[in-house]
């Protein structure tokens, strides 16, 4: 969107998402008190932290799926959700929000893929009716990101034919389809069987190694070691403690953390 | 009895052959039926007040098929209504402005409350209330005193309000408005039965609201709209009988009620009506039983997945439409 205004400070050095003090509740439950976090271009950010602690909250504030109540979130310098304008907040419109989704992906728990449409009917859709794709063009790089996620010969399947990973696996491609400059990854192997998580994070570690910027909330704590260029851990709604995962994971400074590692590890 | 399991090749068990539980209860209620039927078969056969080839005769005769054709354009064009405005009442009643869900709520509690013969008069009646029906400025006379002009007016175009509506269309409004008040909840049980993950999903592919109903909610929602909505039809091929009260002539029963009082023979036209009306509903059953298995079928193709994520099965999804209807 062009009509967006640029923040001001909006230089090279930009992380790609920059959150500050972000407080979300939902009536009287605070669900996020104050969180700041930066995630530079190409990064992979883990979010771990105990369930409720508000971290896939957070990663659905990123794309607006939930307002936010205080606080900012820019995603390549651009305000999610407002336009600051005379020192005053104006909502975007809901076709403006829709524009400003288009470049963020996001990946589900539970894949949430098109139950009526094929494989590759799930991964054009968007391209088609969003970025008004010419139907060829549109299949051609389906057919080539399904191709890469290891799906070439499943194109035809619906998703109730294939399995857990399978499915994660086009809904990532349903994402990438939209070509995005960041990607959110909500437990994406929670709801898998543990013989096919695997496939999954392989997909993941692909697209980190070929300079993706990721989000990802998560219990793998082996991916995260591995893949991760930082790790955030929350709980009930603050960062408690981040830093390079090898650090955070071999010497937690927090006893919070301590006590989640010692258990999940 | 001692087990053996070591014996590598085991003789395959002769095959049961019990003798069946007897079941006498059964065979008495056969007899008590079979004797109710041949009495009653007796009744149709022997009773002269059913006057069977003057019934033959009369309900295949040119008016009488005129009555079908109309009942039947009847029944088409109420659908019609009845589910575009369903649709759209139903998505008023799901949006975020609250004036819209009110007018849809307003609507539907109006409709759904006032029976279907109370309509079918009242819309023929209003005739009383409007001599001519004209569209311009509202208010314009009103307006006209308040700046002291006493013939102001401001319409665009009228017409009397008997031309346009004739019984028919009384008829077509009464049912299709009446029908639309059901459908709403219909389509609205099966929109709602569509998971919010799967809006969620397209949200965050920057699809807008009016393309993730058009391409992602709505076909998802048929599974679960379809089954009722031939229910509603074959209810509506049986309640187009009240348009005579309109009054409709260019209806099934009129003209078979018709020809019972010009003959005096009401008794044999009543049954003809049942006759005609069993015909017909049959038929529209066998239809509902080909489009219930077609998208059955989608169901046991794509539904597998959300029924192994979400425990949910395709029963319950089908229940939750019907239930919606009943309550």
């Amino acid at each position: 969107m062009t009509d967006v205004t640029e923040s001001p400070d909006a230089t090279a050095a930009e992380p790609m998402v920059r959150a500050e003090q972000v407080h979300k509740a939902f009536g009287s439950v605070e669900v996020l008190r104050g969180i700041d976090l930066e995630v530079g271009t190409g990064e992979v950010c883990c979010l771990l932290g105990p369930s409720g602690s508000g971290k896939s909250t957070f990663l659905r504030c990123i794309n607006h799926l939930e307002k936010i109540n205080a606080g900012r979130i820019r995603v390549d310098g651009e305000l999610i959700g407002y336009r600051e304008r005379g020192g005053k907040l104006h909502e975007l419109r809901e076709k403006e929000v829709a524009a400003q989704r288009r470049s963020i992906g996001m990946v589900f728990q539970r894949f949430n893929l098109f139950p009526h449409k094929t494989a590759l009917d799930n991964v054009t859709e968007a391209p088609l009716m969003v970025r008004r794709e010419k139907r060829s063009v549109a299949r051609d790089r389906a057919a080539a990101l399904l191709e890469r996620v290891g799906l070439g010969d499943r194109m035809g399947n619906y998703p109730g034919q294939l399995s857990g990973g399978q499915q994660q696996r086009v809904a990532i491609a349903r994402a990438l389809a939209m070509q995005p400059k960041l990607m959110l990854f909500d437990e994406p192997t929670s709801a898998l069987d543990p013989e096919l998580v695997g496939e999954v994070l392989e997909v993941m570690k692909d697209l980190a190694r070929d300079g993706m910027t990721m989000i990802v909330v998560t219990h793998e704590i082996g991916f995260a070691r591995e893949v991760g260029d930082s790790l955030v851990f929350m709980d009930e709604g603050v960062v408690v403690e981040s830093g390079a995962p090898r650090e955070v994971i071999a010497n937690p400074r927090h006893d919070r953390t301590k006590a989640f590692l010692a258990k999940v590890l | 009895m001692s087990v053996e399991t070591d014996s590598p090749e085991r003789a395959r068990p002769e095959p049961i052959r019990a003798v069946p539980v007897r079941r006498p209860g059964r065979w008495v209620a056969v007899a008590v039926l079979a004797v109710l039927t041949a009495m009653f078969v007796n009744m149709l056969v022997t009773n002269t007040a059913f006057n069977w080839t003057f019934m033959v005769d009369e309900m295949f005769r040119p008016p009488i098929m005129a009555g079908v054709r109309g009942t039947l354009l009847l029944l088409v064009l109420s659908m019609l209504l009845g589910i575009g405005l369903g649709v759209v009442l139903a998505i008023m009643r799901l949006s975020d402005n609250p004036v819209l869900r009110g007018v849809a709520w307003v609507y539907t509690w109006f409709f759904r409350a006032v029976p279907r013969l109370v309509l079918a008069i009242l819309f023929g009646n209003l005739g009383i209330l409007w001599a001519r029906l004209e569209f311009g400025l509202p208010f314009d006379r009103q307006i006209g005193a308040l700046f002291g002009v006493t013939d102001f007016e401001a319409r665009l175009f009228g017409f009397n309000t008997l031309d346009i509506l004739t019984g028919f269309v009384a008829g077509v409004l009464a049912l299709g408005l009446s029908e639309a008040a059901y459908m709403a909840e219909i389509v609205r049980a099966g929109i709602q039965s569509v998971d919010e993950g799967q809006t969620e999903a397209a949200q965050a592919l920057g699809m807008t609201r009016g393309q993730i109903l058009r391409r992602i909610v709505l076909p998802q929602a048929m599974r679960v709209i379809i089954p009722p909505t031939g229910n509603e039809t074959i209810a509506m091929l049986k309640d187009t009988s009240l348009v005579a009260f309109v009054p409709v002539s260019a209806e099934l029963f009129f003209q078979l009620k018709a020809v019972g009082t010009r003959t005096y023979q009401l008794f044999p036209m009543y049954v003809a009506a049942c006759l005609w009306y069993l015909a017909l509903t049959s038929v529209l059953l066998v239809g509902q039983y080909y489009l219930e298995r077609h998208f059955a079928k989608g169901h046991g193709r794509s539904g597998r997945a959300k029924l192994k994520l979400r425990g949910i099965t395709a029963e319950a999804g089908g229940g939750a439409g019907t239930e919606a209807v009943k309550s």
